[in-house]
């Protein structure tokens, strides 16, 4: 389980988490929905320790990165929100970089490498070499980075932006079969559409704060409107007007 | 597998280390670096010492205007035998005409035992003529010499009287001290090689890291950034350490292609002295990827981090050739970093005894001054405003 309390962060003048609170339990996929610079990749990068909290904390299954880094980062797998990869290297190698960096020995990152490879179906690109991999092959490659190790705890940055049709269905369908599995998934997007197909509940944060809380159903509810891009526009809206 | 094989297998430094260091052979651009600094270096450097001893071993006459000569065939026979002779060319272009003037009197007045004017006209502030009209000079005195002697003797006095001082000059330059100007730039290269040769992996894996955007994945993974360092820092040194490899074996080979020998120079270079040449740039391996991944971790593409270590490589090039050239002995250059191994690689040249306890001192300040640079790199890499450029 993630668990984040009362995050706040400055940036100079600026204020990027604003007493920021929310959790993201096993077994479901929660969206942090929010438009651009509300705080969302600031968030996610305080979880996982790149950046530190003014006050607050967050925890990954009780571990806190700002104290325990390598702990806290040992529970995760990050999909970042730019991936670059590797150019020289293989798909193959640098799947198992990652994996070796999370601990694994060889033998098992190689065992590890060849069933992520499997499953996401890119056997026929794992001893390509980067340069030339289309968007939906880097995509792949940075997922099966993410997911090597097995982590219980899956955090994306705005995963399908820039992806095709198909690649958006792989990772939709990889994301299922992980909740399944009994992972807690953290994804932040500005797209409605994306968080209203996966989430089972979505934060809605705002200039550093959560604005409404709740599964699809409920924030339309909330708001009066049945589609949530329409609760999401108002409540967005809601609170700039509150703000100003 | 031992409990310790498979700790040093799995510890993240080595596997950042291996990771680097495939990826960094896989760069034609970053292999044809290294190399070419290490080859073309050595190679630069016999060309110009090839020019370098053919002028020095040059043996031709020095042709000057000589007016008047019918007046003194015997003292024109002297310079010749000197070589010295008349010119029949004309002078080039640029280049100041030297003339030598023989009064008519000259008879008469070495007959009389009198001083014989004559007059050598030159450009004395032209560099390029210095050492053929020191020639010229040297001859002059020598025949006015001779003349003196003989006048003394004809009077019944002993030439001696007028040499007071009987100056005996022992030259005590061995052949191993006078070859010294010309190794001492060899070694520039050799220690330089190191410098060169591990800049373009130093600037992929820190500043291209970042361009690529794959700096932030890295340091979200459970590593330390002091592991992380350490291990990029080890890969960037196996490329320096195989330039310096490359110009220390390459450099004593050139050596044995040139004529040396001709200008009285001889280098014996032992295998066992480029073991030690090899060992002792190690540390300096460290030092330079430590002082690159320092500014290039700063910058945030490789075009910048590039224009920053051009100022860094000054700064050992600045320091090394300062001492080559103002000839600066101070013992407390045995111990410093960069220096201490430019002394040591000047005493192995020369023949002369290593001095063994500043050279260690040197390789461990050299080594301490690395890691504390790589340990700060790390601490830096901690703080958000240096990762996000805040």
């Amino acid at each position: 389980m993630i668990e984040v309390n009362e995050l706040r962060k400055q940036f100079g003048k600026v204020t990027a988490l604003d007493g920021l609170s929310f959790t993201a339990p096993e077994g479901k996929i929660t969206g942090l929905l929010g438009p651009n610079g509300a705080g969302k990749t600031t968030c996610l990068r305080t979880i996982y320790g790149l950046l530190k909290a003014d006050s607050g904390q967050a925890l990954i299954d009780g571990v806190d990165a700002s104290i325990e880094p390598l702990a806290a980062r040992r529970k995760i797998g990050i999909f970042p929100d730019k991936f670059g990869l590797y150019e020289r290297l293989t798909a193959r190698e640098q799947v198992a970089y990652f994996a070796s960096l999370h601990g694994m020995t060889r033998a098992d990152a190689s065992v590890a490498v060849q069933q992520v490879f499997e499953r996401l179906d890119m056997l026929a690109i794992a001893d390509r070499r980067a340069t030339g991999f289309s968007q939906g092959q880097r995509m792949k490659v940075a997922l099966a980075q993410a997911i090597v190790h097995r982590p219980q705890h899956l955090i994306l940055d705005e995963p399908s932006r820039g992806l095709d049709v198909m690649s958006t269905r792989i990772l939709r369908d990889l994301l299922r079969e992980l909740r399944q599995q009994g992972t807690s998934i953290l994804f932040s997007s500005h797209v409605m559409q994306e968080v209203a197909a996966l989430c089972d509940q979505v934060v809605v944060v705002a200039k550093g704060k959560v604005v409404a809380q709740g599964t699809t159903e409920e924030l339309c509810a909330l708001t009066g409107e049945t589609a949530l891009e329409e609760a999401f526009v108002k409540i967005i809206g809601t609170d700039e007007g509150i703000a100003a | 597998m031992s409990v310790w094989s498979r700790f040093v297998s799995q510890h993240p430094t080595r596997i950042v280390f291996g990771k680097e260091l495939r990826d960094a052979i896989r760069d034609k651009r970053s292999v044809m670096a290294a190399m070419s600094y290490a080859f073309f270096g050595p190679l630069l450097m016999a060309v110009a010492f090839f020019f370098m001893i053919t002028q020095l071993t040059d043996p031709s006459d020095v042709e000057i205007d000589i007016k008047g000569a019918e007046h003194a065939p015997a003292f024109v026979d002297y310079l010749a035998q000197r070589g010295i002779v008349e010119r029949s060319k004309p002078w080039p272009a640029g280049q100041h005409p030297i003339t030598l003037t023989i009064d008519e009197n000259w008879a008469n007045h070495i007959a009389q035992a009198q001083q014989a004017p004559v007059t050598l006209t030159a450009d004395f502030s032209s560099t390029k003529q210095r050492s053929d009209i020191r020639r010229i000079e040297t001859a002059l005195e020598g025949y006015s010499q001779q003349i003196a002697y003989i006048r003394l003797q004809m009077r019944g006095i002993d030439p001696r009287v007028i040499s007071p001082i009987d100056v005996v000059k022992q030259d005590t330059a061995t052949k191993g001290s006078r070859s010294a100007l010309i190794m001492g730039s060899a070694m520039i290269f050799i220690l330089m090689s190191v410098f060169f040769s591990g800049m373009n992996v130093a600037i992929d894996i820190s500043a291209g890291e970042r361009e690529r955007n794959s700096l932030e994945l890295l340091l979200s993974q459970p590593l330390t950034t002091q592991q992380m360092v350490l291990g990029k820092a080890l890969a960037a040194s196996c490329f320096a350490m195989a330039g310096g490899l490359l110009s220390v074996v390459l450099i004593p080979w050139v050596f044995r292609l040139l004529p040396l020998h001709e200008i009285g120079i001889s280098v014996v270079i032992t295998t066992a002295d480029m073991c030690l040449m090899i060992a002792m740039l190690l540390p300096l391996a460290l030092l330079a990827t430590a002082l690159q991944l320092f500014v290039s971790f700063r910058a945030k593409s490789f075009k910048e981090a590039q224009t920053y270590i051009s100022f860094v490589l000054m700064l050992p090039m600045m320091v090394v050739f300062g001492v080559e050239f103002t000839n600066t002995k101070n013992p407390l250059l045995y111990y410093t970093p960069v220096t201490g191994q430019h002394q040591a690689l000047l005493d192995i040249i020369k023949g002369e005894a290593i001095q063994w306890l500043p050279l260690v001192i040197s390789s461990l300040v050299t080594l301490l001054l690395g890691w504390i640079i790589l340990r700060f790199i790390g601490r830096m890499l901690a703080s958000e405003k240096v990762v996000f450029g805040l």
